[in-house]
């Protein structure tokens, strides 16, 4: 996700700089919560300003990638949306797959927003095997 | 997409990462043309074809021909 080298381009130089803009707030928001910074108004209305701070960046984080598909040559446009697509794709099939495993099998409940991390994991072990835009 | 890209960015001594400058793409771009992962589209086979001043199939070869 993140690699700032001498051969990188403006497009991905800018990519890395909003990915950190976007992901140390996230990061910061959620190990508040994790520790209890926002104890008092959990469970509250007052919450979904809570959920809503912790998923902006998330929204973020997805423009500034579209952006770089955007900004780059075709070549890195062709390579990260096939990335993206084969991530969100595996992200989903995975989610649907518990999904039902919570619906029907009784599977243990994980909270939605795994999504978000599955994504980038799947993002990066796909990453080695994307190497043509063909 | 079979080319000869490397030879003629070689005969001018120039790295991958100045022929992307030269023609407005990433060092990855030309490698990946050079080592066929990537058929250039028709707007940068023609900024390469400009570049060296050659016909676009004295470069990249058709492979419909």
């Amino acid at each position: 996700m993140l690699a700032l080298g001498k051969s990188t381009t403006p497009a991905h130089r800018k990519y890395v700089i909003r990915t950190m803009a976007f992901m140390i707030p996230y990061a910061l928001v959620n190990t508040g919560a994790i520790f209890g910074a926002f104890d008092e108004i959990m469970g509250k209305p007052a919450a979904w300003v809570l959920a809503l701070v912790i998923s902006a960046p998330v929204v973020g984080q997805i423009w500034a990638t579209l952006s770089l598909i955007r900004d780059s040559d075709e070549f890195v446009r062709a390579l990260t949306a096939k990335q993206f697509i084969i991530a969100s794709g595996l992200s989903m099939a995975v989610a649907s797959m518990w999904g039902f495993g919570e619906s029907y099998a009784g599977a243990y409940h994980l909270p939605a927003w795994l999504i978000y991390p599955l994504f980038w994991f799947f993002w990066g072990v796909s990453a080695p095997f994307i190497r043509t835009s063909k | 997409m079979k080319n000869r890209l490397k030879l003629l960015r070689v005969e001018r001594g120039w790295t991958q990462e100045q022929l992307g400058q030269a023609l407005g793409v990433s060092r990855q771009a030309v490698n990946a043309l050079e080592t066929e992962k990537h058929d250039p589209s028709l707007d940068l086979a023609y900024r390469v074809a400009v570049l060296f001043a050659r016909p676009v199939e004295d470069i990249f070869e058709n492979p419909h021909a």
